[in-house]
């Protein structure tokens, strides 16, 4: 996956107001700002890495992530990736509470793009990966969000993407379940597919990762080998060096 | 057309989301799919108070089919009609419903108002199957004209589906669009000829005469109403059990597919932002 020269702009509005008489008042002027999240991004993630994004908070990492996922639309640059692409980027992102798990893998996975037939095939996996059989008739609702993040990502994962992209979700899970995702992710790497994804933790990234991105207030710091990058990164920080 | 072509390869998904919507509707409701009825069963019980019993309105008896009952009547073009005006005000909030989804997830957005009206659609489809079972009873020989019905409901459906495109994308952008459409939808019902028959429009129209030296009289105006066409072709097919005017299922149509064309068009330039907008 190739990331070329992207930038990505929001407005900002002084006083958003969604309403068409704000609109009229205003006459044809908006009274904003753009804002750019993420300032010509250029990098190379290669096949079969798993490849961490690091930064500080607003750094634009979740950003990149959704362009990365056809969420967001980049004003400028290319984003060339090959293959089918699975994101989890929130916690119980596109689980509807009142069905049950099982109504909502079969929900979720079609969303992400899985035929029934599918879905059902690799149903019984999907839920032994979860560890929530004993819940899967249940409404969702009713599940703690370590169970919401480990059936989301069991489904992400079942969807057999070429490239995966997850953002900060996996801390919510135990060290059980954090354990049984870095495994997942050799597996992974061993069958040539890539993984991006984002996380606080140096230790995590360190154990799971070997190329990194650093990304400070929208701008690319370096990107490249995960030790140096992680390591650059945690030098910068004032506190830097401890874990 | 590549872009029907992706819409159309959402379409298990988009079957997926309108029985989620179906299934989820009347969850944990003792009467479950009844409570579909009770909505026009209770418009019907007012209305037909109102203006049968009431102001005396007395529509022209079914023609061939010599069916004389008010309520049936009213309510071969009130279904139609709270089908029309509920998917679009649901429709166009479904974007809303679902920002969760939206800023989370990438797929084929156009899915989520059309499942909409897909759901409500099939609610109607329920109870018109309930009207068609009345209408037996009433003596009225209504099944050889069904599939007719049904053809005419799914160019209800796509009109609707059209005007939810574009108004979905409105609402995203200015929240004052629902409430609007809101108070457009209780005027509409008002000026199509669903609780009173068009006969009192036309005389009305004959005494007005052409206007200000035009030959433009107020019944052409009133007839540019693409609903006023189909509940005459659905009163047609249903009260009278005669084939409706050409003209009018030809209006139907073409508003239909230009009210598509027009949404399609709208949603797909928007779709993009969505995420960011929302
Ligand atoms: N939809 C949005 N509208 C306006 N600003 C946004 C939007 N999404 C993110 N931002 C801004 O972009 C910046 C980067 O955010 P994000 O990518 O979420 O950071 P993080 O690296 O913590 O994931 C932040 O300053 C945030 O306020
Ligand atoms: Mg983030």
């Amino acid at each position: 996956m190739k990331v070329d020269g992207l930038s990505k702009s929001f407005r900002l509005y002084h006083e958003r107001n969604q309403s068409l008489k704000s609109t009229i008042m205003r006459g044809r002027r908006s009274v904003h700002e753009d804002f750019w999240a993420l300032k010509d991004i250029s990098f190379e993630v290669p096949t079969g890495s798993t490849f961490g994004l690091i930064g500080s908070n607003g750094s634009g990492k979740s950003t990149l992530l959704k362009c990365l996922a056809k969420i967001y639309y980049p004003e400028k640059g290319t984003i060339t990736s090959r293959g089918r692409l699975a994101a989890l980027l929130e916690v119980g992102s596109g689980f509807h509470p009142e069905l049950s798990g099982r109504d909502n893998v079969f929900l979720n996975g079609s969303i992400l793009g899985m035929s029934k037939k599918e879905i059902t095939r690799k149903f019984d996996e999907i839920v032994d990966f979860s560890g929530v059989e004993q819940f899967i008739d249940q409404p969702v609702k009713n599940y703690s969000s370590g169970m919401y993040v480990r059936l989301g990502f069991a489904i992400a994962i079942n969807v057999d993407p070429d490239v995966l992209v997850v953002d900060e979700v996996l801390a919510v899970g135990d060290a059980e379940f954090q354990e049984k995702c870095r495994l997942k992710f050799v597996d992974f790497k061993e069958a040539g597919k890539t993984v991006i994804l984002v996380s606080h933790s140096m230790s995590t990234v360190q154990d799971m990762c070997d190329h990194a991105a650093w990304l400070n207030h929208g701008e690319l710091v370096t990107a490249g080998e995960a030790t140096p990058t992680i390591s650059a990164y945690l030098d910068s920080l004032s506190f830097g060096g401890n874990l | 057309m590549r872009y029907l072509k992706e819409v159309l390869a959402s379409r298990e998904l988009l079957a997926n989301l309108t029985l989620r919507e179906i299934r989820g509707q009347y969850k944990r409701t003792v009467f479950g799919q009844l409570w579909s009825l009770v909505n026009p069963l209770a418009t019907m019980l007012v209305y037909t108070i109102v203006f049968a019993f009431i102001l005396r309105v007395t529509p022209p008896p079914g023609d061939p089919s010599g069916l004389n009952i008010f309520p049936v009547w009213l309510l071969c073009g009130l279904l139609p009609f709270t089908f029309f005006s509920a998917s679009v005000q649901t429709g166009m909030g479904s974007i809303l419903a679902n920002a969760g989804l939206v800023q989370k997830v990438h797929f084929s957005r156009i899915v989520l108002p059309l499942s909409t009206v897909g759901s409500i659609g099939f609610n109607w489809l329920f109870e018109m199957g309930v009207l068609v079972a009345v209408l037996l009873i009433c003596g009225a020989w209504v099944l050889p004209w069904l599939p007719f019905v049904l053809l005419m409901m799914v160019i209800l459906a796509v009109f609707a589906a059209g005007l939810v495109l574009v108004l979905v994308i409105a609402n995203v952008y200015f929240r004052d669009t629902q409430y609007f459409v809101g108070i457009l939808m209780q005027i509409w019902i008002y000026m199509t000829p669903i609780i009173y028959p068009i006969s009192l429009v036309e005389a009305q129209s004959a005494r007005i005469g052409p206007l200000m030296g035009t030959n433009v009289t107020v019944l052409d105006i009133y007839r540019l109403n693409p609903m006023e066409r189909f509940v005459a072709v659905f009163r047609n097919l249903l009260y009278d059990n005669r084939w409706p005017e050409v003209n009018d299922v030809l209006f139907c149509a073409v508003s239909a597919v230009a009210a598509l064309a027009v949404g399609l068009w709208v949603f797909r330039r928007n779709e993009k932002g969505l995420a960011e907008a929302l």
